[in-house]
């Protein structure tokens, strides 16, 4: 994983950073979601525990680690246990391929009477050169998690969960994977980073030997693929498994869907699963449409050059701004975790026929509709 | 950077994530109070003896999703290349000869799919 | 020892082991759940090589599309009592020796065949991003754009024959529903 010790260290502790983010980001999610769907509800939600109810997640963890390890007597022990861990694996691998900030370039610097360098950082657990590709593959997988608990629960409501659960999710898949292929037509590339570097400037279209510019509007790709963008998005919430697209956990059918038969500790590793979607998901939102880490009107040399009029060292500069364009990408990531919060809290659920009817009837011709619409416009104004 | 550095990236941290979850589960599974009971390990259903064996009779519509889905994901894997090479086909002026062959293609595709919502095929009851 | 010779023996033996756990796993559940495995260590040997498009491909068509439909129609459908009839008994003990024994013949000379005179390079170093699939692209809109029609064709005939054998009215297997 690199050339030596400290790069390969950099890279080691990148990864596990990225995941262990992951995982802590879910129960501040949690809390959100609680005091968000109280305050929609015109109620409080918890605010017992600490100020503003913020120790409950401590409060929760402890609970969740406390509880009494329960199998069933008719459950698969492998797949019953196997399920949970291999929930995290999807949303993890695929968050890992996301590129999260710029290049950051290290010159040569002197460290324990040694010269390091130079090295060549991305924020981004590793560059995967077809990124999307990496990224559908990683998604593909969350199926058998679902299908893994739903049998191994060794209980009907669990099957029927795990069933309906699997089939929604491949059925969403397909609007998904042509909601993408937009995306790759405008740019070209499977490359995430080069998507991103992509959208640096104003938005400029050039149609018939003739451009405008429009210099208040960054160069974002909502604005070529808008069709495309909320395709993806409700996609994105089919796969996540929420609501409006909760159908595997209809409580009013089938108790709680693939999960009826855990608790503790296990269901809370399916619930880090699926808050890893939701924020892969916004991240994916992010990149493909709404310029990745870049901040709207300025490029990141430019922010390069205003931080090197404050600080002398080069290395220093370049992690910094590398730091701002996470801090952006991380803002722009809330703002989507957040709708999918809020349309959790203003839907309701759909019936399994609608949701079935939605994803292969209406979602599937409009992305492809959108597909041929974009390729033809594009060969149209060349 | 070669091309294996991700690949050993990507193996790390599947190594790391499985480790993780399996361990924390482990350790849960140390700390809380287990008390055994045989009514309590019975399969859950809602107060009352359980109803049905598991492996009960499902709708085929599952597998004629499933099936269906197989079908239309390798035709849209076949869209990712022409999607990746149509900017360098409409660069050399081949664009509306790109457009077409997909378009040939994309064609059977939605034949395809409107015959079978014609058909019921992706109908619920 | 280089990191691509250890990056491929590794990847080599989990796919093997996991090829063979396809075949000796006692529950058709475990020998998918197995031939998954199988499949992303496939899959990771093509990235090894450093073609990445084929290595996606083969994770989002064979594990992520092809083996879903496997372990649904198990868990659909009681098997359990077709599957001991077949393997129990010797005559599914033959015929698990015999077919294992005819597949080792085929891939043995197929790589005899494929092999001679081929100096195996590892190119795993090289990284060329975009460029293989914007290859594979030009040439599968060039030169083989009549197979490719050929091939939409055909996925269409067999998604009319999935729904064809599936109807519960008015298909070859009809059958009244109550």
């Amino acid at each position: 994983m690199g050339s030596d010790i400290f790069e390969v260290t950099v890279n080691a502790l990148k990864l596990v950073t990225i995941f262990l983010v992951m995982v802590s980001l879910v129960p501040s999610l949690v809390w959100l979601e609680r005091r968000g769907a109280a305050f929609i509800q015109d109620r409080l939600g918890p605010n017992r525990v600490g100020p503003l109810g913020l120790t409950q997640l401590a409060a929760d963890a402890v609970k969740f680690i406390f509880k009494e390890e329960f199998v069933p007597a008719k459950a698969i022990k492998f797949m019953f246990y196997g399920a949970p861990v291999f929930a995290l694996l999807p949303a993890s691998l695929a968050l890992c391929a996301l590129p999260l900030g710029p290049i950051i370039n290290i010159i040569p610097f002197e460290a324990f009477g040694q010269t390091w360098g130079p090295y060549i950082f991305s924020i981004q657990g590793y560059e995967a050169s077809l990124g999307i590709l990496f990224v559908l593959a990683a998604s593909s997988l969350a199926v058998y998690p679902i299908l893994m608990a739903g049998w191994g629960s060794g209980n009907k409501y669990s099957l029927f969960g795990a069933l309906r659960g699997s089939s929604q999710i491949i059925s969403y898949e397909l609007a998904m994977g042509l909601a993408i292929l937009g995306v790759i037509l405008i740019f070209g590339t499977f490359n995430l980073n080069e998507m991103v570097t992509a959208q640096n400037g104003p938005l400029s279209f050039s149609a018939f030997d003739y451009s405008m510019t429009l210099s208040f509007l960054p160069n974002w790709g909502i604005f070529y693929q808008p069709i495309g963008a909320f395709l993806f998005l409700a996609a994105a919430f089919a796969e996540s498994n929420r609501l409006p697209f909760d159908l595997p956990e209809g409580e009013s059918e089938l108790v709680a869907g693939f999960h009826t038969e855990y608790g503790g500790l296990k269901m809370n590793l399916f619930f880090i699963g699926e808050y890893g979607h939701m924020i892969v998901a916004s991240a994916l939102m992010v990149i493909f449409y709404f310029g990745g880490y870049l901040i709207p009107g300025v490029s990141p040399e430019q922010v390069t050059q205003f931080l090197s009029g404050f600080i002398d060292s080069q290395n220093m500069t370049a992690v910094l701004s590398g730091l701002i364009h996470l801090g952006a990408f991380s803002i722009k990531v809330f703002i989507f975790l957040w709708i999918f919060i809020h349309v959790r809290w203003s839907l309701p659920r759909f019936r399994y026929d609608q949701l079935m009817e939605l994803g292969w009837k209406t979602m599937l011709p409009w992305a492809l509709g959108n597909l041929i619409l974009t390729a033809v416009i594009m060969a149209a104004i060349h | 950077m070669g091309g294996c550095v991700p690949l050993y990236a990507v193996i790390f941290i599947t190594i790391f994530v499985t480790l993780f979850g399996a361990l924390l589960l482990f350790a849960a599974s140390k700390v809380g109070k287990v008390y055994k009971d045989k009514v309590k390990d019975e399969t859950y259903e809602c107060g009352i003896a359980v109803q049905d064996k598991v492996d009960t009779k499902i709708s085929i519509k599952f597998y004629l999703t499933a099936i269906l889905f197989i079908i239309f994901d390798i035709e849209i894997i076949f869209m990712y290349p022409w999607a990746a090479t149509y900017k360098e086909f409409i660069a050399s002026g081949n664009g509306l000869y790109s457009l077409g062959a997909m378009g040939i293609f994309m064609g059977v595709f939605i034949f395809g799919l409107w015959w079978e919502i014609k058909s019921k095929a992706l109908e619920w009851e | 020892m280089t990191a691509e010779v250890f990056l491929f023996w590794f990847l080599a033996i989990v796919t093997v082991v996991s090829a063979l756990g396809v075949l000796f796993m006692p529950n058709p559940i475990y020998s998918a759940f197995s031939l998954i495995m199988t499949m992303i260590g496939v899959s990771a040997l093509f990235a090894l090589l450093g073609a990445y498009f084929l290595a996606g491909v083969q994770v989002i068509v064979y594990a992520g599309a092809v083996l879903v439909l496997f372990v649904m129609v198990m868990m659909l459908f009681d098997l359990k009592s077709e599957i001991k009839a077949f393997t129990k008994g010797t005559l599914g003990g033959v015929f698990k020796i015999g077919s294992v024994a005819v597949l080792a013949g085929l891939i043995l000379s197929a790589i005899m065949v494929t092999t001679q005179g081929v100096a195996i390079k590892f190119q795993g170093q090289a990284d060329f991003g975009m460029q293989p699939t914007r290859l594979l692209g030009n040439k599968l809109f060039t030169q083989y754009v009549i197979i490719f029609e050929i091939l939409g064709a055909l996925l269409l005939v067999v998604a009319v024959g999935a729904v064809a054998l599936s109807r519960s009215k008015g298909g070859t297997h009809a059958r009244r529903i109550d």
